[in-house]
């Protein structure tokens, strides 16, 4: 396939955290690449603040559309979804953050005549986490897992961009809509709550569950980003490190001490050691540790030509290797 | 891949090694298993359809240890889903090989050459009686996957002592289990999945074969045992 003409103008939401920056500087170091352009009301880092223009607005401000219309870009990745809440952003702020922001950008891409591409930033937690859920979700199996009736608010609302996005497909067929799927990604500096799970001296874990997880290194994380800008491929795609790993072995392999707390009590203990600086863990999460995921990734390694550095193992040894050495 | 055995279906083959000689024990002095046709299992990957006779848990133990003594071979099991909700049962099944029944998983255990065993029974009918198989899923997926399907009676102590589906038979018994010659089905292609005469005559068929199998076995054991 090859895609259409390469993206030379790119606009990129959320361009101040880490995957907006990160595909930025990918970008930047492009010479295809001519201009980028970046929404975002946070300051981004330094090094990519000054070569990019950068719009400082909401996603959710109207005047947005306006200004994205005149940017004239060809190519677009959305990567402001917080996917989870962090201090002084409220689960109910995320929905309003993740699905008006979504909709006002779509609503702008939709009148916007020169965009080819849209890569979006989506999760794997649109699957959530189930005792007798497939093993290795295929991209099909998402209305399966959204039908259940515990399926959480981000869930819903991860299921609620990705139809936007199919919405945006239909009515222009001339846009390339990719959402990836990623499975939680890991990383030394990266701040996410499994990330930050997984670096605290002592784990909590669910008493008698040991699931099978499965994530992705940070690097991995943007590289398939800048990947899925070059090689669009409609719909969505799961990306994960190849393979699974139990919880307890990967707790192991970080050189950190599990403490099992009966499940009943899970939340409590894990909310009370929440002001000892453990991530406040939202239902996914809460779901995530008990029963696990994992993702067929087919997709990923076929048509959409991505091959991760690290496999799931691999990544966990790679922060277990980089927090020691900062230590 | 330093798993070794293990796979990323959360099989644990450490754990399944120690495992062996306690089901190993049952099935030579609790139940004095009695195997035929073990060696009929195809190479590469094939679905075992069994009924069920003293519960899941139990019959799968047995029939794994029968392929694992006689082929060497590592078993996974679909089934048993209301067991992965609590803690313990569902680490320890998934480490033992049994996951979640569904077509998804079954499909994707034998694309990568697994031996897989599920039973179709919708609802036990009562001590030697295999009871309707439902939709006839099994055949769908097996015919998808271009693998036989292996029928495999078991000839259980029919009464269950105790409900629910961890119960021990509490009395020790004389077991048969029967693997029969493999069905090829690869003649009519993974289209015939959606094809439902075909599913449903082939799954009747397979149920029939059963129910045969076990009254024979049932009739061997009491004219050898007593």
């Amino acid at each position: 396939m090859g895609g259409p003409d390469p993206a030379r103008r790119i606009l990129i939401t959320g361009v101040a955290n880490f995957w907006g920056a990160g595909v930025a500087r990918a970008l930047l170091a492009d010479p295809a690449v001519e201009h980028v352009v970046g929404i975002d009301t946070r300051t981004p880092p330094p090094d990519v603040a000054g070569r990019i223009t950068l719009l400082d607005a909401d996603l959710r401000a109207p005047e947005l559309r306006t200004r994205v219309r005149a940017s004239a870009v060809d190519a677009v990745v959305h990567t402001d979804i917080p996917q989870f809440p962090e201090p002084g952003r409220a689960a109910r702020q995320l929905h309003d953050v993740t699905v008006m922001g979504t909709l006002q950008l779509l609503a702008a891409i939709g009148d916007l005549p020169t965009v080819r591409t849209l890569v979006v930033r989506g999760s794997a937690s649109i699957y959530g986490s189930a005792p007798t859920a497939p093993a290795f979700f295929g991209e099909a199996m998402a209305r399966d897992a959204l039908a259940l009736e515990h399926a959480t608010r981000f869930q819903r609302d991860l299921a609620e961009i990705e139809k936007l996005v199919e919405g945006l497909a239909r009515r222009r067929p001339d846009v390339a809509c990719c959402v990836l799927r990623a499975q939680p990604v890991i990383g030394a500096t990266l701040d996410t709550p499994i990330t930050r799970l997984l670096r605290a001296p002592v784990v909590p874990v669910m008493m008698g569950f040991d699931p099978r997880v499965q994530v992705l290194h940070e690097e991995d994380s943007v590289a398939v980003l800048a990947h899925a800008l070059r090689n669009p491929v409609p719909g969505a795609v799961n990306v994960a490190g190849a393979g699974t790993i139990a919880l307890s072995a990967a707790i192991r392999s970080m050189g950190r001490m599990a403490l099992p707390v009966a499940h009943p009590l899970f939340r409590t203990v894990a909310g009370a050691m929440g002001r000892l600086g453990l991530p406040a863990m939202s239902d996914d999460t809460v779901r995530y540790l008990r029963y696990g995921r994992g993702v067929a990734t087919d997709r990923m390694t076929g048509e959409l030509g991505f091959a991760p550095r690290f496999d799931t193992r691999a990544a966990i040894a790679a922060v277990a290797g980089a927090l020691e050495q900062a230590a | 891949m330093s798993a070794g055995r293990d796979d990323y279906w959360g099989y644990d083959a450490r754990f399944a090694d120690v495992l062996a000689p306690v089901l190993g024990a049952l099935y030579d002095h609790w139940w004095h298993v009695r195997v035929t046709g073990p060696e009929r299992l195809p190479a590469g990957g094939a679905l075992i359809v069994a009924n069920r006779s003293a519960g899941e848990p139990w019959d799968g133990a047995m029939i794994a240890t029968a392929v694992r003594r006689h082929g060497g071979r590592e078993l996974r099991a679909l089934g048993l889903d209301a067991l992965f909700s609590l803690p313990w049962a569902g680490t320890v099944l998934r480490r033992a090989g049994v996951l979640p029944s569904g077509a998804d998983n079954a499909q994707r255990l034998l694309a990568e050459g697994h031996l897989v065993l599920v039973w179709p029974e919708e609802s036990s009918a009562g001590p030697y009686t295999v009871g309707r198989f439902g939709r006839g899923e099994f055949v769908e997926v097996a015919l998808r996957a271009g693998v036989p399907l292996v029928p495999c009676a078991v000839v259980a102590d029919g009464r269950l002592p105790l409900p629910g589906p961890l119960a021990l038979p509490a009395l020790p018994s004389r077991w048969r289990i029967e693997l029969c010659p493999p069905v090829d089905l690869s003649a009519y292609g993974p289209e015939a999945a959606s094809d439902r005469r075909l599913v449903l005559e082939v799954s009747d068929a397979i149920r029939e074969q059963l129910q045969a199998k076990v009254h024979e076995n049932l009739i061997r054991r009491e004219r050898t045992d007593r």
